[in-house]
C-alpha cells in the first residue's frame, strides 16, 4: 500500500455564494464520502484550508496577502489516503461532490524514502 | 457513527439567526449580521464534513450565541466604548433572545420590514428570500424568473434602503398593516411557487420552500390583527398544492402529471385544513386571486379522476382570475384549460396572441401548451416539433425527462420517426 493525498483545488463555498440548503446537502455528501473512506479503512487524515492566503515569495521574501487571481486555483483542503495505485485513488476520488462547482482533485503520491 | 442532520436545518436556521441578531444589532448591521451568519454555515460545513455534532441544532444555535457576542465587541469596539461594559447580564439578554416566542416574534418584524414600502416591490421579495428564507441568488433568480446579476444588484439596493431611510426594525403602524400584509402575502406565494414549481434541477419538489411558505403563512394567521380573507385564502391555496405534493413524482423521482397522480394519495389532513382555511376566508368581505387560485385548486382536489375535473367551473375561476390581475401566465393556463374542453379554435387563438418571452423562465410551459394542442388535433409531426422546443426551454433536468418521455411516446406512434 501507498500513501496518497488528494488535494481539493477550487469550489470555494463563500466565493460561491452557495445557499445554507445547498452548503447542508453538499456537507451531508462529504460527510457520506468520509464515512465511506473510514469504513473502508483507506482514510489516514485531512484538512480544510481557510481561503485567506499570505505568501512569501522571492530573495527579498516579500509578504503578499490574498485575495489572488483565480480563486479556480485555491486548494480548499485535502485528505490523505492509502491505495494500491493513483489508479484506485482516482476510483475514490469519483465520489468528490464538488466537480460541478468546477472543483478539481489532484492526486499525489507521498513519497516515500529509504533509510 | 451514523448521524442525521435535521432535512433543512440549515435553511430554517439561516432566517432564525438572521432575523435574532438584527433583534438585537438593529436593522443598521444587516448586511454584517448575513454575512456572519453565512460564515457560521460554511465553517460548519467544512467542520461537520467529519463528525457531525451530536446535537446539531442545538450547536448552530451555540455558535449563533458566540457570534452574536462577537458582533456586538467589534460593534462596541468600533463605538470606541469600554469592552468591561460587556457584562454578565447581557447573555442572559442574550439568552432570552433564543426563547421561541421571541424567535417568532422577531421573524414577523422581519417579514414586514421586508415588505416595507421604501423598498421596491421587486427588492421586498428578493431580500425577503435571502433574508428570511435563506436562499442563494441564484435560487431566487430562479424563482423570480429573472437573471442572477439583477437579483445581487436588487439585494444591495435593498440593504441600502434600509439604512438610508433608517427602518427600524419594528411591525408596520396599525393604518399601514393592510397594504403591507398584500406584499407579504406574494412574498409567501413566490416562496411556495419556488417549492412546487422548482425550476432548480435534480430536485423538483422543494418540499423545504412549500412548508417555509406554510410556516409562514401560519405565522401570520396566529396573530389576529394580521389575518384577513386573503391570508386564509392564500394559505387554503398553499394547502390544497402541498396535498398533491408526494405525489408529483414517483420511486425514481421522475415527474407524474396530475392526470396520472394517484388520488388516493393526496394528503387529506392537509385537503380539510385547506377546506377549514377557504371556509373561514369566506367570513370576509373581500375577494382577491388567491380566493380564486384556491377555488381552482379546490376543484383539481375536489375531482375524483382526471376526466371528472369540472373544467366549466375552472375555465370560469380562470377568466376572472385574469379579469382581476391579467397576466400571460394566466392566459395560457385558460389555454390549457380549453384544451380539456376541446375548444381548439380559441386555443390556438390564445396561443397564436402569446410569445416565448411573454413567458419567461416558463416558456416550455407553453411550449408545452402547443404540443398537447397538435397531439390533440393529430397532427403528430408538429407535436414533436414544439415537444423540442420545449425541452430546449427547461432548465430543469427532471422537467427535461418528462417532455422527453412523452416525446418518444409520440414518436413510437408515428411512423415516419422510425428508421
Amino acid at each position: 500500500m501507498k500513501d496518497f493525498m488528494m488535494i481539493f483545488i477550487g469550489a470555494d463555498y463563500q466565493e460561491l455564494g452557495l445557499s445554507p440548503e445547498e452548503l447542508q446537502n453538499r456537507m451531508g455528501k462529504w460527510f457520506a464520502w468520509g464515512q465511506k473512506m473510514e469504513t473502508q479503512g483507506i482514510l489516514k487524515g485531512g484538512e480544510a484550508l481557510t481561503p485567506n492566503i499570505k505568501r512569501v515569495i522571492g530573495q527579498d521574501r516579500a509578504v503578499s496577502d490574498g485575495p489572488f487571481a483565480d480563486s479556480k486555483e485555491i486548494i480548499g483542503g485535502y485528505y490523505t489516503v492509502s491505495a494500491e495505485s493513483a489508479e484506485a485513488v482516482v476510483e475514490i476520488a469519483q465520489d468528490y461532490p464538488d466537480y460541478d462547482l468546477g472543483g478539481t482533485v489532484e492526486i499525489r503520491e507521498i513519497m516515500v524514502f529509504d533509510n | 457513527m451514523e448521524q442525521k442532520i435535521v432535512d433543512h436545518l440549515f435553511r430554517h436556521h439561516y432566517g432564525k439567526m438572521v432575523a435574532i441578531l438584527t433583534q438585537y444589532f438593529g436593522l443598521a448591521h444587516i448586511e454584517t449580521i448575513e454575512d456572519a451568519v453565512q460564515d457560521t454555515f460554511i465553517k460548519a460545513t467544512l467542520k461537520w464534513r467529519k463528525q457531525i455534532p451530536e446535537y446539531p441544532e442545538a450547536w448552530l444555535t451555540k455558535v449563533a450565541k458566540n457570534r452574536t457576542i462577537d458582533l456586538l465587541r467589534s460593534i462596541k469596539a468600533e463605538k470606541n466604548r469600554n469592552e468591561e461594559n460587556l457584562e454578565s447580564g447581557f447573555s442572559e439578554e442574550i439568552n432570552e433572545l433564543f426563547l421561541d416566542h421571541e424567535i417568532e416574534d422577531s421573524q414577523l418584524r422581519m417579514i414586514f420590514v421586508a415588505c416595507h414600502p421604501k423598498l421596491k416591490p421587486n427588492e421586498q421579495i428578493a431580500f425577503a428570500l435571502k433574508t428570511i428564507s435563506g436562499f442563494s441568488t441564484k435560487e431566487i433568480a430562479a424563482a423570480l424568473l429573472s437573471k442572477e446579476d439583477t437579483i445581487t444588484k436588487r439585494l444591495h439596493r435593498a440593504r441600502q434602503s434600509i439604512v438610508k431611510n433608517n427602518l427600524q426594525f419594528e411591525f408596520p403602524a396599525p393604518n399601514e398593516v393592510y397594504e403591507r400584509l398584500l406584499s407579504v402575502m406574494h412574498v409567501i406565494y413566490l416562496t411556495f411557487n419556488e417549492g412546487f414549481h422548482s425550476t432548480n434541477s435534480k430536485q423538483l419538489i422543494r418540499e423545504d420552500l412549500c412548508g417555509e411558505a406554510l410556516r409562514l403563512c401560519k405565522l401570520l394567521l396566529k396573530k389576529e390583527k394580521f389575518r384577513s380573507g386573503s391570508m386564509y385564502a392564500l394559505f387554503a391555496l398553499l394547502c390544497y398544492h402541498a396535498s398533491r405534493l408526494q405525489t408529483k413524482t414517483n420511486t425514481s423521482n421522475e415527474i407524474v402529471a396530475i392526470r396520472e397522480q394517484d388520488r388516493s394519495k393526496w394528503f387529506l389532513p392537509l385537503i380539510q385544513m385547506g377546506h377549514s382555511a377557504m371556509n373561514t376566508a369566506m367570513d370576509y368581505d373581500e375577494v382577491s386571486i388567491y380566493h380564486y387560485e384556491a377555488a381552482i385548486a379546490a376543484e383539481h382536489v375536489k375531482a375524483t379522476t382526471f376526466e371528472n375535473t369540472d373544467w366549466k367551473t375552472i375555465l370560469v375561476l380562470y377568466q376572472k382570475l385574469q379579469q382581476l390581475q391579467p397576466s400571460h401566465l394566466h392566459l395560457l393556463n385558460i389555454a390549457t384549460v380549453k384544451l380539456q374542453l376541446n375548444k381548439f379554435e380559441s386555443v390556438s387563438k390564445i396561443l397564436e396572441s402569446l410569445a416565448e418571452v411573454d413567458l419567461g423562465q416558463r416558456a416550455y410551459l407553453y411550449y408545452g401548451c402547443y404540443a398537447e394542442y397538435f397531439e390533440r388535433r393529430g397532427d403528430t409531426i408538429l407535436a414533436i416539433i414544439y415537444l423540442n422546443k420545449a425541452i430546449a426551454k427547461t432548465s430543469n433536468s427532471l422537467e427535461k425527462n418528462y417532455l422527453k418521455k412523452k416525446m418518444e411516446k409520440l414518436q413510437g406512434s408515428n411512423e415516419s420517426f422510425k428508421s
